[in-house]
């Protein structure tokens, strides 16, 4: 920079940030003016309608002798709730510790609390009356006594998140040696295979979090949460990508490959995982789920593919690689089941439900592009050989057909 | 005169006394805010959960309102004039519930879910004047014997209008009064209703009387009943238990109006009772339970052999659990 330039560009930089503040004070002004007209702009345009006044219940716990309902207003005005049935039956209810009724803000929750002496395995049907008497209802197909956050419990669900998680990706990974032998061809369709698994993850994650956030109050924009966690997943690991290849400095024409790429994937499923770890783990915790031996068996057998699916790139590139790094790949793939396992069975989840679903997608989708640029840089024949078209597609048939055993 | 006769028709009422009596039962049952403590439910807190309603002493202040002190002093003349305004009229129908009902009220007085009991002797000429303060049409269609242009199915009352009923009242016994413009049951479940007692020449002997409605209330638009009442509060009178003489009568003016539910009943807990159908003769039968569908009433006649508190409820469960429930405290 020239030496005698400096004070007319500082001058220069911070007359174009003062002006950038203008947009933003003329905002202020007309929301300002705006909320001062007040009602009067509701009649613009016809009558409002009334209020739906409905409560949004985002958990339902059975305690021994206690029911408690989590409860957001997702209407745009306050919202009392006044009464509480369970059954058709008008019960006495406290809201946060005191008794009766109790008005909500707008997005505010709360915790309420019935004294109710439920029978196990039977299904119950939850009233929230508002003021003006409009009547949320919400289903509980079986109750079952909601795990507390304990030692035994968070043992127990960490147990399942390894069964489902760690365990079948370290058996994948240990297709390892089998895949060093096999002729270039051979890898190349197991590299495609990745990219098909991955894509199926990817459109189950997708829709897994367009369905979750269906259910959110619309107030809190589920459809912009999924957008904000798929973008954000996707540049997330775009960045990891760019740090695994060392940085700038490497040619960007050649794709990442080997225990950088298989990391990439690693990462990808170990996102998915999460979001996968965390609606078990919920749906144990609220008894929608009956985790038996034939679920766990078809989750372990759906997940072994991904640890497949880590193998193949290792494979692919050149040189060795330790046991430890293999360890580290198992874990950074299979271990968040377990975290979303926990934060499923103890915590209200639905909000990171979604998020978490959302960012597997957009983890997936970055990755199957990822191995796609390394399978067409590779390949004998590139990506339009039969062998890439055949493993892609066996990916995907793979993850449908074991999928079938978590139904 | 008028006021007179409004005064005896409202009476001094029982709840007076319900503060009180309430109280006393909280603290029987052990229904105080230590139930809500703990997770745990014990077997003392289910018994709380009957009567959780209980412990709200104070009274609405548009409380029901149609407890009939005896009629006392009732002087019966040669006519009998009603003044009855049809508004629109938001109600409490449960604790902390408002219901936007459409409502009857006496002249210059709160309108009511259920309206106004309308109360004559037989041979009476009765003149009730019908003013419609609402935006829909109303009229009154009173059960008994009257000739067809009093029926007020074809004399429907425009909003601001006004229509007089003027037929001598018969037969003895006790009807109801209800809209009868169309949707029907719209107008109907919106508490457009009331009861009314013709007594006969020969009075009935003295007793202390009330009259109970059994309602419902459709909060929520959809066809069924959020809550189900005996004069339009849920729990009313298990919060405000009704106290009553041992030694005297309770003669009970019982009406089904009930709209969306076939049936609705009344059962009195640890005593029997002589049930009159429809109040207009001699033979009774002497039970504890009776069923009534809608328009369906009678009257019923208590002799308490003990003191205490007596549950009273419709034994179709559902409605119990949903409002319709409440005690006699019967002293000496």
């Amino acid at each position: 920079m020239d030496a005698d330039a400096p004070a007319p560009a500082a001058g220069r930089a911070l007359r174009w940030r003062l002006w950038a503040l203008v947009p933003a004070i003329l905002l202020i002004g007309v929301v300002s003016a705006t909320v001062a007209a007040g009602d009067s702009l509701d009649g613009l345009v016809g009558n409002a309608p009334p209020p739906a006044d409905e409560f949004a219940v985002r958990r339902v716990e059975f305690r021994p002798g206690a029911i408690s309902i989590q409860v957001t207003n997702p209407q745009r005005d306050d919202l009392t709730l006044a009464q509480v049935t369970v059954d058709d039956a008008l019960v006495p209810f406290s809201v946060d510790g005191v008794q009766g009724a109790r008005t909500l803000g707008r997005l505010e929750s709360t915790t309420v609390s019935v004294p109710f002496l439920w029978v196990e395995d039977d299904p119950y049907t939850i009233g929230l009356i508002s003021s003006t008497g409009i009547v949320t209802t919400h289903d509980v197909a079986a109750a079952v006594e909601t795990e507390q956050a304990s030692l035994h419990g968070a043992a127990g669900l960490a147990v399942i998140g390894v069964l489902v998680g760690i365990v079948p990706v370290a058996l994948g990974l240990a297709w390892l040696p089998s895949l060093r032998r096999a002729a270039p061809r051979s890898l190349a369709a197991f590299m495609a295979l990745t990219a098909g698994l991955l894509t199926f993850l990817m459109v189950e994650a997708l829709a897994e979090a367009l369905e979750l956030q269906s259910a959110l109050p619309g107030a809190l924009n589920g459809t912009g949460l999924v957008v904000l966690g798929v973008a954000s997943s996707y540049l997330g690991l775009t960045l990891v990508a760019g740090r695994l290849s060392g940085g700038g400095d490497r040619d960007r024409s050649q794709p990442l490959g080997g225990v950088g790429l298989a990391t990439l994937v690693a990462i990808g499923i170990g996102v998915h995982n999460l979001g996968e770890g965390l609606a078990i783990g919920s749906s144990l915790a609220l008894g929608e789920l009956a985790l038996g031996t034939f679920l766990i068996v078809g989750f372990m057998v759906h997940n072994v593919t991904e640890g497949l699916g880590i193998a193949a790139p290792v494979a692919e590139g050149a040189g060795s690689i330790g046991v430890g790094k293999l360890a580290a790949l198992a874990l950074v793939a299979g271990a968040p089941a377990v975290l979303g396992a926990w934060i499923g069975g103890f915590l209200t989840n639905d909000l990171l439900a979604v998020l978490f679903f959302a960012m597997a997608a957009g983890a997936a989708l970055q990755v199957v592009v990822e191995v796609g640029r390394y399978v067409a840089w590779r390949a004998p024949g590139g990506l339009t050989s039969g062998h890439v078209v055949g493993g892609y597609l066996a990916g995907i048939a793979a993850m449908y057909a074991t999928g079938l055993l978590t139904a | 005169m008028r006021v007179t006769r409004r005064r005896l028709l409202a009476g001094a009422p029982i709840v007076a006394s319900a503060p009180l009596a309430s109280l006393a039962l909280a603290d029987a049952y052990g229904a105080d805010s230590h139930m809500m403590d703990g997770h745990m439910m014990s077997a003392a807190d289910m018994a709380a959960v009957h009567t959780s309603m209980i412990g709200d002493a104070v009274p609405a202040p548009d409380g029901p309102d149609v407890i009939l002190e005896p009629p006392r002093g009732y002087e019966p003349g040669p006519v009998r004039d009603y003044e009855l305004v049809a508004s629109e009229h938001s109600i409490e129908v449960a604790k902390g519930v408002f219901y936007p009902a459409w409502a009857y009220g006496l002249a210059g007085q709160a309108p009511s879910v259920p309206g106004p009991t309308i109360r004559v002797t037989e041979g009476q000429r009765m003149r009730v004047r019908l003013l419609n303060a609402s935006d829909h049409p109303h009229s009154i269609h009173f059960h008994g014997i009257h000739p067809a242009n009093m029926d007020g199915v074809f004399e429907m009352v425009d909003p601001g209008g006004a229509f007089t009923y003027d037929f001598p009242a018969a037969p003895a016994g006790l009807h109801l009064y209800h809209c009868h413009a169309t949707p029907l049951k719209k107008h109907i479940a919106k508490g457009l209703y009331g009861a009314l007692i013709i007594d006969p020449e020969r009075p009935r002997p003295p007793a202390q009387e009330l009259v109970m409605v059994m309602n419902g209330f459709d909060t929520n638009g959809d066809g069924a009943n959020e809550f189900y009442t005996v004069n339009g509060r849920a729990f009313y009178y298990a919060r405000h238990p009704i106290r009553v003489s041992r030694s005297r009568t309770v003669r009970i003016y019982l009406v089904n109006i009930t709209e969306f539910d076939l049936i609705n009943s009344f059962h009195l807990h640890g005593e029997f009772f002589r049930y009159y159908p429809t109040g207009t003769g001699d033979t009774f039968e002497y039970t504890d339970t009776v069923m009534l569908c809608q328009g369906q009433r009678g009257i019923v006649e208590i002799d308490f052999k003990n003191t205490g508190h007596f549950m009273f409820h419709a034994h179709v469960s559902e409605f119990t659990e949903l409002g319709w429930m409440g005690f006699f405290e019967v002293v000496d």
